[in-house]
C-alpha cells in the first residue's frame, strides 16, 4: 500500500462513528516504519485536529479506513510525532522523506522519493514497516533500467534499517538491482532484497 | 424471516382483533445482535413496539395484547431510531478496514429478534455477513469483524 492513499481516509470507531481523518503520516525518525498518523476532522472544511493517532492504536488499516477501537485512541498530536523522533537513535529527520533525493552508497542518485510503500499485518497488531519508495527515476536509473525508458516512476525496496536525512536516503547499491515498476509483485523484490542483504553478499 | 418480507406488515391487537398500525422498521442493538423493537406506522399512539412486548411475529402479522405496549421510544429506543442507528443502506466497513458494501436487508429470527445475517452489496455481488460478526452500528458505518 502507498502512503499517499492513506492521506484522507477516514478514522473510524469499532462502534462505527467517523471520529476524524487521517491528515498525514508520521514516520519514525529512522523512516523505517510508520509511527502514526496526525489527524484532521472530517468534512471539506474541517482544519487540522490537536489529537494525533499512534500505530499501535490502529486495530485495522484498510483501502477505505484507519479502525480504531474508540475515541480513546487518540492522543495529543504532539505525544504522537514525540514518541516518532525518539524511536531511534540516529539523528532523523522527522523521518519525512517525501522530495529527498535517493543515494546509493557508491554515490550515484537513483531519484526522487515521491511516494513510500508500507506493508502491515493487520492480524498480528505488529510494526507498519516501511518497504520501499517510489521514486521518480533520475536520467541514470532510467539509462540503467530497460523499463525506465516506459516508466519513470519506479519502486525501489529498501533495507530494514536505513540513513536518513532532509536532504538525501542512503541506500545499499544492490537496492538498484531490484527496482520494480509493478506493485502487486513488489512485496516478493522487498523479500528477495533482504534476503540478499542478510546473505551479506 | 428477511426485514423486507416483514416490512409492511400488519400490527394486530388480539384483544380487539383490529389491525393497530403496519411494521415500518426496526432497531438493532448492536451490543445484543437483535432487534429490540419494531417500529410501525399508522397507529393511533406511539410509534414502537419492544419485541418482548410481541406476542408473535407470524407469517401475516404480528400481534400484541393490546395497544398499551404501542408506546413512544424511551430514551434507549430513541438512541437507535436516530439516523446514526439505522442499519439498512448503510455502507458496511470491516474491522481491517475495508468497505464491503451497504446494507440492503437483514435476516433476523422470528422467536427472538436475534441478528442471523446482514445481507449486504448490490444485486450482482451480494453477499450476507453473519450476525456474530457484528461490532458497531454508527453514524458513519455498520462495522463487522474481518473474516
Amino acid at each position: 500500500m502507498r502512503t499517499s492513499e492513506i492521506a484522507t481516509l477516514p478514522v473510524v470507531t469499532l462502534a462505527g462513528d467517523d471520529v476524524a481523518q487521517v491528515k498525514d503520516v508520521v514516520f519514525s525518525a529512522d523512516g523505517g516504519a510508520v509511527a502514526g498518523f496526525t489527524l484532521a476532522g472530517r468534512g471539506l472544511l474541517a482544519g487540522p485536529l490537536k489529537q494525533g493517532l499512534s500505530w499501535h492504536h490502529v486495530v485495522g488499516l484498510g483501502p477505505d479506513a484507519v479502525m480504531i477501537a474508540d475515541d480513546s485512541a487518540l492522543e495529543p498530536v504532539d505525544t504522537v510525532i514525540a514518541a516518532a523522533s525518539s524511536t531511534s537513535a540516529g539523528a532523523g529527520s522527522g523521518g519525512n522523506v517525501l522530495g529527498d533525493r535517493v543515494l546509493t552508497d557508491t554515490g550515484s542518485d537513483l531519484g526522487k522519493v515521491s511516494d513510500v510503500v508500507i506493508e502491515y499485518d493487520n492480524a498480528d497488531g505488529g510494526p507498519c514497516d516501511v518497504v520501499g519508495y517510489e521514486i521518480e527515476a533520475s536520467d541514470a536509473l532510467k539509462a540503467s533500467t530497460s523499463k525506465g525508458s516506459k516508466h519513470t516512476r519506479l519502486l525501489l525496496p529498501l533495507p530494514d534499517t536505513l540513513a536518513v536525512s532532509s536532504e538525501h536516503v542512503m541506500v545499499p547499491a544492490s537496492a538498484e538491482g531490484f527496482v520494480s515498476d509493478d506493485l502487486a509483485g513488489f512485496g516478493a523484490a522487498v523479500q528477495a532484497f533482504r534476503t540478499q542483504l542478510k546473505g551479506g553478499s | 424471516m428477511l426485514y423486507s418480507d416483514l416490512k409492511g406488515r400488519k400490527l394486530v391487537d388480539t384483544t380487539s382483533a383490529d389491525t393497530v398500525g403496519k411494521v415500518d422498521g426496526f432497531l438493532l442493538d448492536p451490543a445484543t445482535r437483535s432487534v429490540v423493537a419494531l417500529e410501525f406506522k399508522k397507529t393511533d399512539h406511539g410509534s414502537v413496539v419492544a419485541w418482548s412486548d410481541l406476542i408473535a411475529v407470524g407469517a401475516d402479522a404480528v400481534t400484541v395484547g393490546g395497544v398499551s405496549v404501542v408506546v413512544e421510544p424511551d430514551d434507549r429506543l430513541a438512541d437507535l431510531a436516530t439516523k446514526d442507528g439505522t442499519v439498512l443502506k448503510k455502507r458496511v466497513l470491516s474491522d481491517a478496514g475495508e468497505d464491503l458494501g451497504s446494507v440492503h436487508d437483514i435476516d433476523l429470527d422470528p422467536e427472538s429478534g436475534a441478528l442471523l445475517e446482514l445481507i449486504v452489496g448490490e444485486k450482482k455481488h451480494r453477499v450476507s455477513i453473519a450476525g456474530s460478526r457484528l461490532l458497531g452500528v454508527g453514524s458513519y458505518a455498520v462495522v463487522v469483524a474481518h473474516e
